[in-house]
């Protein structure tokens, strides 16, 4: 009897942990690195984390019923806070419709979405998803079929920064509604500034030239650099290329590298920088972020969602300053404005009910600034223009010295040049990255662009 | 007559049985994984991005293309710098500490076994990262050489081409010998003690003992851990992913971490990505077949 009951026991033990193996996805741990290009998510442990709580939901995720809206995004504190925010402003006027969201990180997404087009199983997709706004067209050109236009679906898109609608724009059709702000700032310690001899007006409306000079008088007084990156990602590469409007593609999708003069001004600028010691590089996204908070460097140029990151260093309250970043010399249409990162919410092909996800979109994040106002809280900072006039955007925020970085934020998205990311952005973005580290190790200019560019076009066949 | 006919039935039957247990498990493995690798073949003719995939025009386009590509020739021979580096130090250390461990008068044998052992239960994904952490400009390693004044400043470890490629040697030394010489020991288990015992007797040194004995009557463990330890750096991943991120410019890449952006990080190329998994599957063999003709010297 005794030994029954135990073989039932194991029999029982067994088949669990056969039904968690197929639910273990183990996907979570591509996190740290990449997390760094889900520029929304400056946290990267949260996409981690998220990786479990999703898969249990897994099979719910397919498109909801009647006044059900299925929703996958991946940020609790950030995107995910918003669109339970947005559906509770809508159901003010719609009080019989849900919204569901279920916490997807970025990766997960991804995966999901080319599994569920290479398979032809649509039906796995929820009504409504958030994707990078840096994997847009290539998700759109190759999967066409998972996509909803919504060009004509009631949604203003010219309330939007142009260069944000830019990304999520293929073929003359809109296919995303714009969500968060990645407008690029500059963040100095004003005390390290002060040290010098400087303050954040001699950082405003600058070059890069004028950014070296001052960079020199901080090292030498502070012994800090104003500036880390990581090395082997041309984050800021690819700032200060959209900051003249400047692509590594041309219209009609082939690559742009070779030849290509504001690229070639970006890289010399770039290894001036490294050279004069006024950047330093460092491995990992998290020792980038720690750089920040730990104070080994005097500032840095990002996304505008770094303030997250930097904000949990609550011990340096009020010694942060934000203003615009220093413009290329030389370089045509160069300006003081860019962009990095973000992400906009895509309609899905399996959406049943597109009426209703069109006037949520619509009547939500295009068209409450009452949304913008409440999610504001979380740093969601909005591309939607008439929110940047709200009375929210205008409070002064302490950390950073009492400014109203809010508005000024929205500010300088409204500024920023559009430019062209291409289906093939990922690939470009890495044969860059890696003629740039042998151009600082003192490789030939001309020469590693030109391999650039033979291996994009050899990845883009 | 009628005796022969009921003793073959009868064999007969025995054989249903064995069949019987064989099928199901023959079955699943052709379903899930022989049915999958033909797919994949098929696949590895076709051309294009995502779904749109037409066959490929000449038909070895896929495969002739690799020899074109700069990466994946440098991801080649990045691999191949870890397979002859990295696999004889590793199999050669396992050895030593494997005979060391196997010492009669050695006490807490257990606790180094465990010892040496130990980080084989680690995940990869979690070592790479603790590996980073450790070669990072303000880390363990660099924050020690600043100290003990053998360096002024800090060294970018993950930066240097060079310097990259030698911690992920040296994350894989400390992975992966503790599991090697688990083989080795349990190998020597089953030489016979007696065999030693006459070495000394006759007054071989232990240096002669570990490689007039030891060494040979391991051979087929050996031969074993190489052909493994092959296989297992061809496809290596994760430490490429998580510790190097493949970098700097490509320095560090590893065949399969390439695969790997092209199905999933750039615009999938799928039936590329097939025939690099392919030209893999065919290096791993090659090498299995010319250590087994090396390895195995049977008379």
């Amino acid at each position: 009897m005794k030994k029954k009951l135990l073989s039932l026991l194991m029999v029982g033990a067994m088949t669990a942990s056969m039904l968690a193996g197929c639910g273990d996805s183990g996907k979570s741990d591509a996190g740290t690195d990449t997390a760094k290009d889900d520029a929304g998510d400056a946290a990267a442990d949260d996409a981690g984390d998220a990786a479990e709580g999703t898969e249990a939901a897994g099979d719910a995720a397919a498109s909801g019923g009647e006044n059900t809206l299925t929703v996958w995004c991946w940020d609790p504190a950030f995107n995910i806070f918003s669109m339970n925010e947005a559906a509770k402003v809508y159901q003010k006027d719609h009080p019989d419709v849900t919204v569901n969201v279920i916490e997807t990180p970025w990766e997960d997404i991804q995966t999901k979405l080319t599994t569920a087009a290479t398979s032809g199983a649509l039906d796995t997709l929820p009504d409504i998803m958030l994707v990078q706004d840096n994997a847009f067209q290539k998700n759109v050109i190759t999967f066409p079929d998972v996509f909803t236009d919504l060009t004509n679906s009631g949604v203003d898109f010219s309330q939007f920064a142009a260069g944000k609608t830019a990304y999520s724009v293929i073929d003359g059709k809109n296919y995303g509604v714009p969500f968060d702000n990645g407008a690029v700032i500059a963040c100095y310690r004003t005390d390290m500034l002060e040290e010098a001899g400087l303050t954040i007006d001699d950082f405003t409306d600058i070059t890069f030239d004028q950014y070296v000079e001052n960079g020199k008088k901080v090292l030498e007084k502070t012994g800090k650099p104003l500036l880390s990156m990581q090395a082997g990602e041309c984050d800021l590469i690819m700032m200060m290329m959209q900051s003249a409007g400047a692509s590594l593609f041309n219209e009609d999708g082939t690559a742009n590298i070779l030849g290509n003069d504001t690229l070639k001004i970006v890289m010399e600028t770039y290894k001036k920088l490294k050279d004069e010691g006024v950047l330093i590089e460092v491995n990992s996204w998290d020792e980038y972020v720690s750089s920040l908070t730990s104070g080994t460097v005097a500032g840095t140029i990002n996304g505008c969602w770094i303030m997250a990151s930097i904000q949990t260093a609550e011990d340096q309250s009020g010694k942060w300053a934000i203003t615009n970043m220093p413009s290329l010399v030389g370089a045509e249409g160069a300006t003081n404005y860019s962009n990095n990162g973000g992400s906009s919410w895509a309609v899905s092909s399996n959406c049943k009910d597109t009426e209703l996800a069109f006037d949520f979109l619509a009547s939500t994040f295009a068209g409450s600034t009452e949304l913008y106002d409440n999610i504001i809280s979380c740093g969601a900072l909005a591309t939607y223009a008439p929110a940047g006039d709200s009375e929210a955007y205008a409070a002064p925020n302490d950390f950073f010295g009492g400014d109203a970085v809010s508005s000024k934020i929205v500010e300088f998205s409204t500024k920023v040049p559009s430019n062209i990311t291409g289906v093939y952005y990922y690939e470009a973005r890495d044969a860059v990255a890696t003629a740039i580290t042998n151009y600082i190790n003192g490789g030939d200019i001309e020469a590693e662009l030109q391999t650039a560019e033979s291996t994009v076009n050899n990845q883009m066949q | 007559m009628s005796k022969p006919s009921s003793k073959m039935s009868l064999d007969k039957k025995h054989n249903m049985t064995g069949w019987a247990f064989l099928t199901p498990a023959a079955l699943l493995i052709f379903l899930m994984s022989f049915v999958p690798m033909i797919q994949a073949f098929l696949l590895s003719f076709k051309m294009g991005k995502g779904n749109n995939l037409s066959t490929a025009d000449p038909i070895f386009a896929n495969y002739t293309r690799m020899f074109t590509d700069t990466v994946f020739t440098q991801s080649i021979k990045n691999t191949f710098f870890y397979l002859i580096i990295q696999v004889p130090i590793m199999l050669v250390l396992a050895l030593i500490l494997a005979s060391i461990l196997n010492n009669r008068q050695l006490r807490f044998k257990g606790l180094f076994r465990t010892m040496i052992f130990l980080p084989c239960a680690t995940s990869l994904v979690a070592y790479a990262i603790i590996f980073r952490t450790l070669f990072a400009n303000d880390g363990l390693v660099n924050l020690a050489l600043v100290n003990l004044g053998i360096l002024k400043t800090p060294y970018a470890f993950l930066t240097h081409a060079t310097s990259a490629k030698i911690i992920i040697i040296i994350g894989l030394l400390w992975r992966w010998t503790g599991y090697n010489m688990v083989f080795y020991l349990s190998g020597l288990q089953n030489i016979e003690y007696s065999v030693y015992e006459a070495a000394k007797i006759d007054g071989a040194s232990p240096i002669q003992t570990f490689f007039k004995i030891t060494v040979p009557l391991l051979k087929p463990t050996i031969l074993l851990t190489a052909i493994m330890s092959t296989n297992g750096t061809l496809q290596l991943f994760d430490e490429s992913v998580n510790l190097t991120d493949g970098g700097p410019a490509n320095a560090s890449i590893t065949m399969s971490h390439y695969i790997y952006n092209m199905s999933f990080k750039y615009v999938p190329t799928f039936g590329y990505a097939a025939a690099m998994s392919f030209l893999i599957l065919i290096l791993v063999a090659v090498l299995a077949f010319i250590q087994m003709k090396v390895g195995d010297k049977r008379d």
